[in-house]
């Protein structure tokens, strides 16, 4: 594990929502970096500006002031088409609703992301059944969604988040729609992802899971409240 | 590489078609409709217009052809005996003064008809007897395809010679060689000298050259006819006689020129009102006639492109609605697709091939019912049609248009969603 360059820095980003008088700030003045390899936990109250920081992490939406270094390139101006193209690259999402194509099986599923970077259709393949395989889904790759459980739903999700390679992953509750016990399979597959070397960058209310995390963002009223980076193993015994 | 994505894309529509089989149907129909009347209404005036081209080429572009015809008003003299006298029609000052007053004619051919009954044997034999010159036989392109024509020489001596439709022969009802058979007209004998080739006239060339119902023609040298028949007609029908008298039954002109058809059909005209006291002739003119067939269907063309405009509107909107109601049910869809790293173009794509793919099933559907309905046209009515390979691209080619102009809305209107508003959609 190489703790080294920053993947994600943010520099004084803001987001706006609305214009003129009803203009609400959801962020304000966010700084922050996250390290190649690390596992972030994001947590505050119910509109604190979680999923918007995390909407803008993940290239589907751009900050109205400041910027946001991806990989070291400034991405806050980027046009649509470049974002999409970021997105499909470098990022990788996991939902709290699995987000699923239904009309598509587990295999096309997963295949989407590289469908949209022009992987030709027969590696195509191999990748994604390899990473189907990952998540123990081999057996269900002609399944439809609705086939399948919500915990099985979500190892889908996660493979397809997979597919591209990307530099980080997203993922805003991942449990949220799942049992404790399947919630914790998920959440395993997740600290073993970590454990290869991904950045993951979790939203999470449960308190529990934040505490399993290395680092925690605290986010209030769209600043950031607290940012237990330096827990240490210690602080973490003591809790449980 | 770019056409395995292609493939790729429209398997994919057709997926999304296939699922809503019913609805996707639906949408359809207007294609459907719209490209099988184009098709069926292309077909069929192609088949009017061929019709009509070919029976006036067979008149000649530059001949003019002038009927006597009974005028309209009924002034008949009675002679002492209990017959009805009737003096009507061209004369033969009409024809000299024609060709001797008009420069641009080439040549001015006369025409007796015989109202005759015609015998083999003790049959009665249905037929039109016409004395004709020689050339006559040429200008109206009637080939024997036995025996031969009469010729100059039949017509000097007057010879009692005849050419018959093949189908007439029929009605002789014999195994016998026709060629040298000896028939009846009238009382007097004539002999079969040769078989004209089965071709019938079109209808048209039939109503022109006053050919009268379902009887085939024979034609005898027209200077036998006069010589045995005259120019009195006299018909008994039923327990009362007509006697008229027409010197030409028809005169055909033919002029130097296709420049001069016009101009001498004009003169011609105002030659004739003056010699005439009443409208007792018809002048047809084939060229005329083309030009007027040329504006009739100009505006059955329009008409044509009005109504197949309006049902493929009406289609293309359909197609619209459904693709941007479809787009509204799948809005999360789209927003799974962006957010995987979909641009907008490929949004664009995936819409806009499916609206294309249900516009082209619809069309070559479109096509097929439109051959079945010219088929069913021509097998309920007596109209031609003519159906050409061609249509099918032509068919293709409206559809594709029409699914672009109807698909590109929706197909944008998907692509420029916000992702993360769709994304939230439940
Ligand atoms: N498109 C938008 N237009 C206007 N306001 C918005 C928009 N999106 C989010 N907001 C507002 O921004 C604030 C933060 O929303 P956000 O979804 O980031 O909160 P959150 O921390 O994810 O909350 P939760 O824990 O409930 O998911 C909220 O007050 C929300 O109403
Ligand atoms: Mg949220």
């Amino acid at each position: 594990m190489s703790e080294s360059r920053p993947v994600i820095e943010l520099r004084g980003l803001s987001k706006d929502y609305g214009s003129g008088d009803s203009t609400i700030t959801v962020l304000s003045e966010l700084s922050l970096s996250i390290e190649e390899g690390e596992f972030v936990g994001v947590v505050g109250a119910s509109g604190s500006g979680k999923t918007t920081l995390m909407n803008i992490l993940g290239c589907l939406d751009s900050p109205t002031r400041g910027n946001y270094l991806l990989n070291g390139t400034d991405v806050s101006g980027y046009n649509d088409d470049q974002l999409s193209r970021i997105r499909n690259a470098s990022i990788g999402f996991v939902f709290q609703s699995f987000n699923l194509v239904e009309q598509l099986t587990v295999l096309e599923n997963v295949e989407v992301p590289l469908f949209y970077n022009r992987t030709p259709r027969k590696h195509r393949r191999a990748i994604c059944m390899e990473q189907i395989e990952a998540v123990g889904l081999g057996h269900r790759l002609r399944h439809h969604p609705s086939q399948l459980s919500g915990g099985e739903c979500q190892r889908v999700a996660i493979a397809r988040a997979l597919a591209n390679n990307p530099a980080i992953l997203l993922t805003d509750e991942p449990t949220g729609n799942l049992d404790t016990k399947i919630g914790q399979e998920v959440l395993n597959l997740f600290h073993n992802l970590h454990e290869d070397g991904r950045t993951i960058i979790m939203v999470t209310h449960n308190p529990e899971i934040a505490l399993s995390l290395p680092r925690v963002i605290e986010l209030r009223d769209g600043r950031v409240e607290d940012d237990h980076a330096a827990r240490t193993f210690l602080d973490r015994m003591e809790v449980h | 590489m770019f056409l395995e994505r292609v493939i790729e894309v429209w398997g994919l529509g057709l997926r999304n078609i296939w699922r809503n089989k019913l609805r996707s149907f639906l949408t359809m129909l207007g294609m459907i409709f719209g490209v099988g009347s184009v098709i069926a209404m292309l077909s069929v005036g192609a088949g009017a217009r061929h019709e009509i081209l070919s029976a006036i080429q067979e008149l000649g572009i530059r001949n003019i052809i002038v009927n006597s015809v009974k005028p309209p008003e009924e002034t008949t003299e009675e002679t002492t005996e209990d017959v009805w006298k009737d003096k009507y029609g061209l004369t033969f000052e009409d024809a000299d003064y024609i060709t001797a007053a008009l420069p641009s004619v080439e040549r001015l051919l006369r025409v007796n008809r015989i109202p005759k009954r015609i015998w083999y044997r003790s049959k009665r034999l249905e037929g039109a007897v016409l004395g004709v010159a020689p050339e006559y036989l040429e200008t109206f392109a009637l080939d024997v395809s036995r025996g031969r024509r009469f010729t100059e020489m039949d017509s000097r001596i007057r010879a009692r010679v005849c050419l018959v439709r093949r189908s007439f022969v029929k009605q002789l009802n014999t195994t016998e060689d026709a060629i040298g058979m000896w028939i009846k007209i009238g009382t007097q004998p004539f002999q079969i000298i040769g078989l004209l080739a089965d071709e019938e006239f079109k209808s048209h060339t039939r109503e022109a050259l006053a050919i009268d119902g379902v009887s085939q023609e024979i034609y005898i040298p027209y200077s036998t006819s006069m010589h045995i028949f005259g120019t009195a007609n006299y018909v008994q029908r039923g327990g009362s006689h007509e006697y008229s008298e027409i010197d030409l039954d028809q005169i055909v002109i033919t002029a130097k020129r296709d420049e001069d058809v016009f101009i001498t059909s004009r003169i011609l005209k105002t030659m004739l009102d003056n010699m005439h006291e009443k409208v007792d002739y018809n002048i047809i003119v084939p060229l005329e006639l083309m030009r007027q067939r040329e504006n009739t269907s100009r505006v059955f063309n329009l008409v044509m492109i009005l109504i197949a405009s309006i049902s493929l509107l009406v289609g293309g909107i359909g197609i619209a609605n459904i693709m941007l109601a479809s787009i509204t049910e799948r809005t999360k869809e789209i927003g799974i697709r962006r957010a995987l790293g979909a641009r907008r173009n490929d949004i664009v794509w995936q819409f806009l091939t499916e609206t294309l793919a249900i516009a082209v099933i619809g069309g070559l559907f479109g096509c097929l019912a439109g051959i079945a309905g010219t088929q069913g046209i021509v097998a309920l009515t007596s109209w031609k049609a003519i159906i050409e390979p061609h249509y099918v691209g032509l068919s293709l080619g409206i559809s594709l248009t029409v699914g672009v102009v109807f698909g590109i809305y929706p197909a944008r209107r998907a692509a420029f969603m916000d992702p993360i508003k769709a994304l939230r959609r439940e």
